[in-house]
């Protein structure tokens, strides 16, 4: 079936029914939430487990189960390698994995899917595992990739049952209280398991500086955890910061961020009570900046600007240019130490920021929000899941979440990469429905949604070098002969959710080229 | 034999002539994607150059297929020096005006493509592409192709210049080269005398008619670097109606005369410049400013710049572009004042009055110049002006 972007989407991928995506906010939901067996503490009770071995076996865990993970330690994560490790070694089979994100530190995870300890992924895969289940064939069935916001609705309504879920944190008491911004190696909030915890069979909390009762803040709290195993080592907060967390030193990239910076003063939106986020890419680290200096020489202040925390959103905070930081992750060291020491800089967690079958988003809150891209096409959708190759590379992280709910979306992405054009006729794969983009910032030029001509006159107005979309991408034809295209087959290996659980897209099997 | 050209970084590609075989092998990332592109590449650079017959390997990093066919030529003609005909690739490129915004000439350095991507989008009056000091010895002939491509591929939208050598350092040859690629203007470096832009004027001549571009309608900047130089501006200046700018090359400068680089050392220099400039009725950019990441260096140093009288001045990042531009763009008040003098001056003439008068102030001649030409310098930096030349 075709849905509302129109990619063919199956009936059914593995076990369940698809729900085709209809719109950014047409489905509504009714009935009640998910919920989790109830249980009675006992006035005394040991926590405390010596080993994650002895966790796996009081959990109960066994073939078939689901298991989560959080991924704030990013390349510096070691519990998940580890519990796998555990698991391998208890014979279990067959479990569905369903961490937040994997990233190349987990190209073990690819060996224990070869020898059946793992036969599902539902999460972000960035690297060597989302190469690997691109070949097709690997996985009993196609993995499934969920915005932050989707995530923990799919949880939360029942979508996914964890069994038992496994959270690193870099500090904890015996009786289950743990937070992921204090603590020997703090690796940013971990409240992205907040809904893990309260809703898998079983909680385990795995932390290499357990402290005395009570530690706070209490991300995870005491009533939603069963077990809590200390152990040497959780994660390495080195490795939070990745590659595309630099801030950018490409004149290309400097002025898309200019641009982004810009377009975004000359919206008009930039008036006392402005709120914003920017990804974590260098060119948004580079525009956050810009913007910053635009709004010091406006004279105004902002309401918020939302996280992943930065140097450059905490600068802000400091400079008196933002009144509050909305943060659900960390992308540096600084935005650590500025969690624990700014009371303005106010931990959230994934579904406060956006789930969309709930009362509120902070996304909604946003007047501007500007996100990266891998591809771009005429309608304006964006992908960020897949590679011009057709392979699975990046996970969605809160793009969806975040281009939906501002009220103008700017998407900053570079014209061409090497020789590969990156606005094309037709994204690769759809992450992110033309419907929520307003705007498109290359450095040929800035891009504006047909829905919002609005913002074509006060651009041009101000002097920013407004061109649509064809007239770049023909542009770029010229510089570079046209590459070929991934030939896709039938086998699904991969699909992409809408944030309200709706299927926007599938990453198929490359069979050839043409 | 063994003949290479390119290098192994980003945007750039080494090409290599084998010595056996036919063919054209290719490797790069992506090659599944990439590889049957670049080869239409190379196919089509081969048969234009006649030497189908070749066996050639391409390894890409990221090249635009400019750079590819630059890297092919490159290597065919280092390879049979003689028997190569240079590609003359069309371009479609008109003449700029005399006197149009100056305010910033960009310099990017001619044999590096990883620092060309992109560089026609930034919005800056000059792009300089420099084949001189930027440019290794041994890389010179590769460069004049490549900015020879450079030039023919990319939709420049505003003036677009090149740096040659000095005449006798390799420039006959960049002009012989480049002009295919129909720069608005060269850019002299070392001028010292009358003579050495006469010279120039002279290659310039012959390449236009041999390549049926309009006689006299590539520009000439001469870069005053020397003591001599600085000493024979006006001659410099008005040595030809080509020469429709002057540039100041400080770090030359300094190191002739034994100074050190201060603004007291540097301003009898820049003075004389301004004035020869002036008299000879063309523009003045000054030096560039080394330090990338000091904008308040920058403005501080282009704004004593525009107080003497220079039009515009030298770039090394784009990043320094809008802090210059905005040094040397008329203000709100300049423009409204040169406007009230042209309007004075209308009525005047209107009335037959042989004087012009403003506010009970008499505007001589020069005065009434300057007005008209503030006012098609700010129509045009509003964007009424010739974005496409």
């Amino acid at each position: 079936m075709r849905n509302a972007v129109d990619r063919e989407i199956p009936e059914r991928i593995g076990g369940r029914e698809v729900r085709p995506y209809e719109g950014a906010f047409v489905t509504a939901r009714e009935g009640a939430k998910a919920c989790r067996p109830q249980k009675s503490a006992p006035r005394h009770e040991d926590k405390i487990l010596p080993s994650i071995e002895a966790a796996i076996e009081a959990c109960g865990l066994s073939d078939g189960m689901t298991i989560s993970f959080h991924h704030s330690f990013r390349d510096g994560d070691r519990v998940v390698n580890r519990v796998l490790d555990a698991c391998a070694r208890a014979g279990i089979k067959g479990l569905r994995i369903f961490p937040t994100a994997l990233f190349s530190v987990h190209e073990p995870v690819i060996e224990h899917v070869r020898s059946g300890v793992v036969s599902r992924i539902e999460g972000s895969m960035n690297g060597p595992v989302g190469a690997f289940v691109s070949q097709g064939g690997k996985l009993a069935e196609p993995a499934v990739l969920r915005s932050h916001g989707g995530r923990w609705r799919a949880v939360e309504v029942g979508d996914v049952e964890i069994d038992v879920a496994f959270i690193a944190a870099p500090q904890a008491d015996p009786y289950g209280n743990a937070n992921g911004i204090r603590g020997a190696t703090p690796c940013g909030p971990i409240s992205f398991l907040a809904v893990d915890a309260q809703y898998a069979r079983r909680t385990v909390v795995i932390t290499n500086d357990l402290q005395p009762y009570p530690v706070h803040p209490m991300e995870i709290q005491q009533g939603w955890t069963d077990w809590v195993v200390e152990v040497d080592e959780i994660g390495d907060p080195a490795s939070i910061v990745s590659g595309t967390l630099q801030l950018t030193r490409s004149p290309t990239n400097l002025r898309i961020a200019r641009l982004t910076a810009d377009a975004v003063v000359a919206s008009g939106a930039l008036v006392d009570g402005f709120s914003f986020q920017g990804g974590a890419g260098g060119i948004s680290l580079a525009a956050t900046k810009y913007l910053g200096d635009a709004m010091e020489r406006a004279g105004i202040v902002g309401s918020f600007g939302m996280g992943g925390g930065t140097r450059l959103l905490v600068d802000l905070l400091h400079r008196g240019l933002i009144r509050t930081i909305l943060d659900g992750q960390a992308f540096d060291l600084d935005a650590i130490a500025s969690l624990r020491e700014d009371p303005e800089h106010v931990l959230i967690d994934p579904g406060f920021y956006a789930n969309y079958d709930s009362r509120g988003c902070a996304t909604y809150k946003l007047d501007a929000a500007f996100l990266g891209a891998t591809e771009v096409d005429l309608d304006f959708n964006v992908n960020v899941n897949t590679h011009s190759d057709g392979q699975l590379l990046h996970g969605i992280g809160g793009h969806q979440d975040v281009a939906a709910g501002s009220s103008m979306t700017l998407i900053t992405v570079p014209s061409i990469r090497g020789r590969l054009p990156m606005i094309l006729d037709r994204v690769t794969t759809v992450t992110t429905p033309g419907e929520v983009v307003d705007v498109v910032v290359t450095e040929r030029g800035i891009a504006v949604n047909p829905r919002r001509e609005d913002l074509v006159e006060r651009f041009a107005a101000a002097g920013l070098p407004v061109r649509t979309l064809e007239e770049i991408r023909e542009e770029v034809e010229r510089l570079v002969r046209p590459a070929r295209k991934p030939v896709f087959g039938e086998e699904v290996v991969a699909a992409i959710e809408w944030r309200d659980g709706t299927v926007i897209d599938v990453v198929r099997k490359v069979e050839g080229w043409a | 034999m063994d003949v290479r050209t390119g290098s192994e970084t980003k945007g750039d590609c080494v090409v290599e002539i084998l010595a056996q075989g036919t063919g054209v092998e290719v490797e790069t990332k992506n090659a599944e994607l990439l590889a049957e592109g670049i080869r239409a590449v190379v196919g089509e650079a081969l048969s234009e150059l006649g030497s189908d017959a070749v066996a050639i390997r391409v390894s890409d990093f990221g090249a635009l297929d400019y750079v590819i066919a630059a890297r092919v030529e490159a290597t065919v003609r280092a390879a049979d020096p003689k028997g190569t005909r240079p590609l003359a690739p069309t371009v479609e490129r008109g003449a700029s005006e005399r006197d149009r915004p100056r305010r910033c000439r960009l310099y990017v350095p001619g044999s590096q493509p990883r620092l060309l991507v992109g560089i026609e989008t930034h919005e800056v009056d000059c792009v300089l592409v420099d084949l001189e000091d930027s440019v290794p010895l041994s890389e010179k002939p590769a460069a004049r192709i490549l900015v020879k491509h450079l030039l023919s591929a990319v939709p420049f939208s505003n003036e677009v210049w090149v740096r040659i050598n000095p005449l006798e350092a390799g420039g006959r040859e960049d002009v012989g080269e480049v002009l295919i690629g129909r720069p608005h203007g060269v850019c002299l470096p070392k001028a010292e005398s009358a003579g050495d832009v006469l010279d120039l004027c002279e290659l310039l001549t012959r390449a236009e008619s041999e390549r049926g571009i309009d006689g006299g309608a590539t520009w000439v900047m001469p870069i005053l670097e020397t003591a001599q130089g600085v000493l024979q501006a006006e001659e410099i200046a008005a040595a030809d109606p080509r020469v429709v700018m002057l540039a100041f090359g400080a770090e030359d400068y300094t190191r002739d005369v034994g100074a050190r680089r201060t603004r007291r050392s540097l301003s009898f220099a820049r003075s004389r410049i301004v004035l020869a400039a002036a008299a000879a009725g063309v523009q003045a950019s000054d030096t560039v400013f080394g330090d990338v990441v000091d904008d308040d260096g920058l403005r501080e140093e282009a704004e004593l710049a525009r107080e003497l009288g220079f039009d515009g001045k030298g770039a090394i990042h784009p990043r320094q572009i809008p802090t210059i531009h905005a040094a040397f763009s008329p203000t709100e008040a300049e423009i409204e004042r040169a406007r009230a003098i042209v309007e004075a001056a209308r009525q005047a003439e209107e009335q037959g009055l042989g004087v012009v008068a403003l506010d009970g102030r008499m505007i001589d001649r020069p005065v009434l110049d300057r007005a008209v030409r503030w006012i098609r310098y700010a129509d045009r930096l509003t964007g009424g002006g010739d974005r496409d030349a």
